[in-house]
């Protein structure tokens, strides 16, 4: 008896500390006992700066064009009737529409990475205005998270990260990615920059997409034309491609049309891909035979000798012990640089077709299509460009048509989506041409593509289980249900703990450029020691400011777009499937056993379970048991219990010791469930 | 980007000479030879095979003069590492090795390995999963397909496991269910993470918690009910099975006695075989033990004499300890790095990156104990005897335990591969 008793103080004691509920509904106070240092559970203390309401917009997002809503609307009802069609033809029934809980629900997943909360799903269902979900839709749109969550999907097909192995520093890319979004930059024009930027990363960060793969220019054009054309001419690489129409010697032709990239001032210079290296006989060079390029250096003709310079300085003091030997990458990614330079392409050594000789000078050729005629006269890299992204090449528009929607449908009318060809015919090929029509008519506005698809009645139906094993082809009668990506996983356990999911926000581009977007031509050796130091210290003070503001036992609690990319591989992010960042889309949503541990017992649980977290703080307010549960559903679930379920959560709080402790047992079983993992 | 094509290539090739092959042997015209194994039974074993892995790897690249292929002969390559004799007239070991030169009659040294690529992450990546790094594809590591293909032993442990699980860039399941990706253990001393409930909570509270997470949710998974749901509510059962089991406590170092642990080491490659050996006695399929430091371009004498001593110490005690429960038996032990070292020293008294020659350590079931196969040059720099490549040594460990190295394997993008990559294995070291 006596020890039964002395358990369950001790149980009511930590609940007090663990999880507290407001005094009427339970005086709480009264067991908080004398603490008992030996068995004591110390609940995280959350940083104060997410536990406050933020001040002012996370960033500026270019407003969405109000008055096109009609428009939309009925652009969405042509999608649908070409559906219905579908459905009619197949004898499909068509889903039901979503209640409004389980819209505004998916809507905040899929439009802005993260569960709404209690507050922002109330205002939605309670609104008895008949457009409110068009109103809901362009809200999101325009959101800071709308910019931080596709920046997430875009991440893992461009490989994001924070260095890379040639010591590049990616920040001003990734910001730039970032930007491009807020900003809206129409897709075409996205990609055309990307594929044809010069300069370094801290000035011109788009250089970033192709210095993702310097050096490796049959992987670029790979790459390249895998994520924006949907094709896989990979293997067309070493051999005609087995299942597809491609041949090597096409291959080789598109690749000669990508080639002509020099990635650092010492390849600029001194021509060649290899090791040159700015030794004291590099002093010599007679920089007048060094081919022009449209560097970013005011003083093309100082700069290798600038460059020898501060080398030899740099290699003084590093001997000297004035400076860390990392002043090194500081002085490497200071000189990688884009810069286009036609030059001549070969075919492997092993060639072994009939249509040309081992290492025969390739005529550059694109795909299919011709390059348009005003880049006729531009570089290979802009002619390249310039026809991938050109209106009159259809299956540019037609792969970010499929793309988008499947992100929106969870299930591309071409499955793999980047697997078009002959043999791969499209679901619904009449909707797909539509789609692309429509994406062309939006001159590649993808956010006004997007607002379009979440704008049909389909997309409002409720979700459907996509099988891909299963005998009868999917129907696309609603969207698929999906398990939240890592991203909206994370950033909607944040929700439920963090007043302000922006207490961190990474620097942007203009930031960085400032701090350490020095001229390597014209700086002298103080200089150059002095940037690095700022740029240490800039770092320095970031992370600083980060975990103040934001750390918690190794955690940062800010949304996911803010943290080091990809994150470490025991994170929770990494857990539940974030991507590696190291080849094309590797995210997964499957499930693994650290993923449960991590959700039972990791410290975002702790944290969600403690005072200061929304939901703690939220629940703490209510006054009776049934509102006690109601908002522990709506905040999670976005939606009140049941009978059964408000039922089972009494049963549960009655039972507890006290209501506080049965509370917290609710808030971690409703996490717990399949349906808050899932996005239906 | 040519080792790319290289390797992709020889991938390629395999698979195109065996489908080559295979009309050739139909004509009734001999096989060539270099690939006949492609259509050639592996010799059949009356030994044992592995039914377990412990596959240490050495992240930074390892010197094979300073540890397994010393050229004492050569002091101007040797450099200020001594070494050590083993128990065969003959066989030398770097210094720091003593423990393994008692043991050297159960080991398999393969002196003439070689790869593509010096460049850390690529080899690292090539070494793990038999295949080149592509943008298109994430190919499993070995720990992946050996667990795939061989199953769980203990119901509620993990089929494999990472030890010392710090960096990013472990390849983990590749397109292999994701359910094969390496549980990773960060610190041996702390063992797998999450699986403790807070003091609060006790085990009656959780399993309510649980039961009400269940009737919550039950309409849900009526609603949805399918394989995404199904997979979760399985990995739900596993996790609790594993909180809730006995097995857990193969984690915890701390139920090793103070001298068990002493004989070990307290370096992480020490705890970490430690941790090794109490996964395998629970019957954990697949443990990789990383333990990184050895990319030594600055004063690798000085980095040997930690890093050595604390390698020999740990594998030294491992081998020891499983050779006397038993478990050696049934227990393959890998020693892997990405690449070698060169036999010049640099500038700074180190060593610099070398995929031309180096060396690996093979141990336990399937392998033949005392064998030294393959030979580098007189400075180490080439092979001059038997190289064998990255898909030939882990088409090896393939085959230690017992799987068919020249099974296909499809990939959902159709592509055909072979578990070890579709190498030679060196059936000299093997049983």
């Amino acid at each position: 008896m006596a020890s039964c008793a002395q358990e369950k103080f001790l149980r009511l004691r930590v609940l007090s500390i663990a999880f507290c509920v407001g005094a009427l509904l339970l005086n709480a106070s009264m067991w908080a006992a004398k603490p008992d240092s030996d068995t004591e559970w110390k609940p995280p203390k959350l940083p104060e700066a997410v536990t406050m309401k933020p001040d002012g917009a996370a960033l500026n997002v270019v407003p969405i064009d109000r008055g096109a809503r009609s428009d939309i609307e009925q652009a969405a009802a042509q999608i649908d009737s070409i559906l219905e069609a579908y459905w009619n033809e197949n004898s499909t029934k068509a889903g039901n529409r979503t209640s409004d809980h389980e819209f505004v629900r998916r809507a905040y997943l899929e439009l802005a990475g993260r569960i709404p909360t209690i507050n922002e799903a109330s205002i939605f269902c309670d609104s008895n205005d008949r457009k409110k979900r068009g109103e809901l839709i362009d809200t999101l749109l325009e959101s800071p998270g709308y910019v931080s969550h596709f920046y997430n999907y875009w991440a893992d097909i461009l490989r994001l990260k924070e260095r890379h192995e040639r010591n590049i520093f990616f920040e001003p890319y990734m910001a730039w990615v970032k930007e491009s979004l807020a900003e809206n930059i129409p897709y075409d024009k996205w990609v055309y920059s990307l594929l044809t930027a010069n300069g370094r990363i801290v000035e011109n960060p788009a250089t970033g997409f192709q210095l993702r793969d310097a050096g490796m220019p049959l992987a670029y054009v790979d790459n390249t034309v895998r994520v924006f054309l949907g094709t896989q001419i990979g293997c067309a690489q070493c051999h005609d491609h087995p299942f597809d129409r491609w041949t090597q010697q096409e291959f080789y032709k598109l690749a000669a049309l990508t080639n002509g990239s020099r990635f650092s001032a010492k390849q600029v210079f001194f021509g060649g891909m290899g090791e040159a290296s700015f030794g004291p006989s590099d002093a010599s060079v007679n920089v007048e035979d060094a081919p022009s390029s449209n560097s970013p250096f005011k003083n093309e003709e100082d700069l290798i000798p600038n460059l020898v310079r501060l080398r030899y300085g740099m290699n003084t003091a590093i001997d000297e012990g004035k400076v860390g030997g990392g002043i090194r990458n500081f002085f490497d990614s200071s000189t990688m640089m884009l810069s286009s330079m036609d030059d001549e392409f070969r075919l492997p050594h092993d060639y072994q077709y009939d249509d040309g000789e081992p290492l025969d000078v390739v005529e550059p050729a694109v795909l299919w299509g011709k390059i348009p005629e005003f880049a006729e006269d531009e570089d290979n890299r802009a002619r390249f460009a310039a026809w991938l992204t050109s209106h009159d090449n259809r299956q540019f528009a037609r792969n970010i048509a499929n793309r988008m929607w499947k992100k929106v449908m969870g299930v591309g009318l071409v499955e793999p989506i980047d697997d078009f060809q002959e043999g791969n015919i499209p679901a619904i090929p009449e909707l797909l041409e539509h789609l692309t029509d429509e994406m062309l008519r939006l001159n590649f506005d993808l956010r006004e593509f997007v607002r379009l698809l979440v704008s049909t009645e389909t997309y409002q139906k409720v979700a459907v289980i996509y099988d891909p094993t299963a005998a009868e082809p999917h129907r696309y009668n609603g969207p698929a249900l999906k398990r939240m990506t890592a991203e909206q996983l994370w950033d909607s356990l944040l929700t439920l703990i963090a007043t302000n999911e922006w207490a961190y926000q990474r620097p942007t581009a203009q930031e960085m450029q400032t701090v350490y977007g020095i001229d390597m031509s014209t700086v002298d050796y103080e200089e150059f020691e002095q940037s690095f130091k700022n740029y240490n210290d800039y770092r320095r003070d970031l992370n600083r400011t980060r975990n103040k503001n934001c750390g918690l036992n190794g955690l940062t609690l800010v949304r996911a777009s803010e943290l080091p990319q990809p994150s470490g591989s025991s994170h929770l992010l990494r857990q539940f499937g974030q991507g590696d960042r190291e080849a094309i889309e590797t995210a997964k949503q499957s499930a693994t056993v650290p993923q449960i541990l991590t959700l039972f017992n990791g410290w975002m649980t702790h944290a969600m379970l403690s005072k200061g977290s929304v939901i703690y703080d939220s629940v703490s307010q209510q006054k009776t048991l049934q509102s006690a549960v109601d908002t522990i559903f709506l905040a999670i679930l976005t939606h009140e219990p049941d009978a059964d379920m408000r039922k089972a959560a009494e049963a549960e709080i009655k039972q507890s010791p006290n209501p506080a402790i049965g509370c917290g047992n609710l808030i971690w079983a409703l996490l717990n469930t399949r349906e808050f993992l899932f996005i239906d | 980007m040519s080792h790319d094509r290289y390797a992709k290539c020889v991938e390629d090739r395999h698979s195109r000479r065996a489908i080559l092959s295979g009309i050739a042997s139909t004509l009734g015209v001999s096989l060539m030879s270099p690939w006949s194994h492609v259509l050639e039974a592996a010799p059949a074993s009356k030994a044992t095979k592995a039914k377990k892995v412990i596959y240490f790897y050495m992240g930074g690249a390892m010197s094979h003069i300073d540890t397994f292929d010393p050229k004492p002969d050569r002091p101007d390559i040797q450099g200020d590492v001594g070494v050590v004799k083993t128990k065969t007239p003959g066989i030398v070991f770097g210094e720091h090795m003593t423990n393994l030169a008692e043991l050297q009659d159960k080991l398999a040294i393969v002196r003439s390995m070689t790869t593509e690529t010096a460049d850390h992450s690529k080899a690292r990546y090539w070494l793990q999963t038999s295949y080149p790094v592509l943008n298109s594809i994430r190919h499993p590591s070995m720990g992946a397909w050996i667990s795939n293909e061989m199953g769980k032993i203990n119901k509620s442990l993990p089929p494999y496991v990472l030890v010392n699980s710090g960096g990013n860039g472990h390849p983990g399941a590749g397109f292999l269910d994701p359910s094969l990706t390496p549980v990773p253990v960060a610190d041996p001393e702390k063992g797998i993470e999450n699986t403790e409930l807070p003091s609060y909570l006790t085990e009656a509270v959780f399993k309510r918690r649980l039961t009400l997470a269940d009737r919550i949710d039950s309409n849900f998974r009526k609603r949805y009910a399918g394989y995404q749901l199904e997979s979760y509510n399985q990995m739900y059962k596993d996790a609790v099975t594993l909180m809730g089991g006995a097995d857990l406590e193969a984690f915890d170092l701390t139920k090793e006695p103070e001298d068990v642990q002493e004989r070990y080491g307290s370096s992480q490659v020490g705890l970490g075989a430690l941790l090794a050996r109490r996964l395998v006695e629970h019957d954990v399929r697949f443990v990789q033990v990383d333990y990184g430091g050895w990319d030594m371009h600055n004063d690798v004498a000085t980095n040997m004499s930690t890093k050595g001593p604390a390698l020999d110490k740990a594998l030294g005690a491992l081998i020891r300890d499983l050779e006397s429960s038993g478990l050696l038996d049934e227990t393959l032990i890998v020693l892997a790095s990405e690449f070698g070292r060169s036999p010049g020293i640099n500038q700074n008294a180190g060593r610099d990156h070398h995929p031309a020659a180096f060396s690996y350590l093979l141990a336990g079931a399937g392998i033949q104990g005392g064998a030294v196969y393959g030979k580098s040059d007189e400075q180490g720099h080439g092979i001059d005897e038997d190289p064998v490549g990255i898909t030939d040594f882990n088409s090896t460990i393939t085959v230690a335990c017992g799987l068919d190295p020249n099974k296909e394997h499809f990939a959902p993008n159709g592509r055909p591969f072979k578990i070890g990559g579709g190498g030679d294995p060196i059936y000299d070291v093997l049983t």
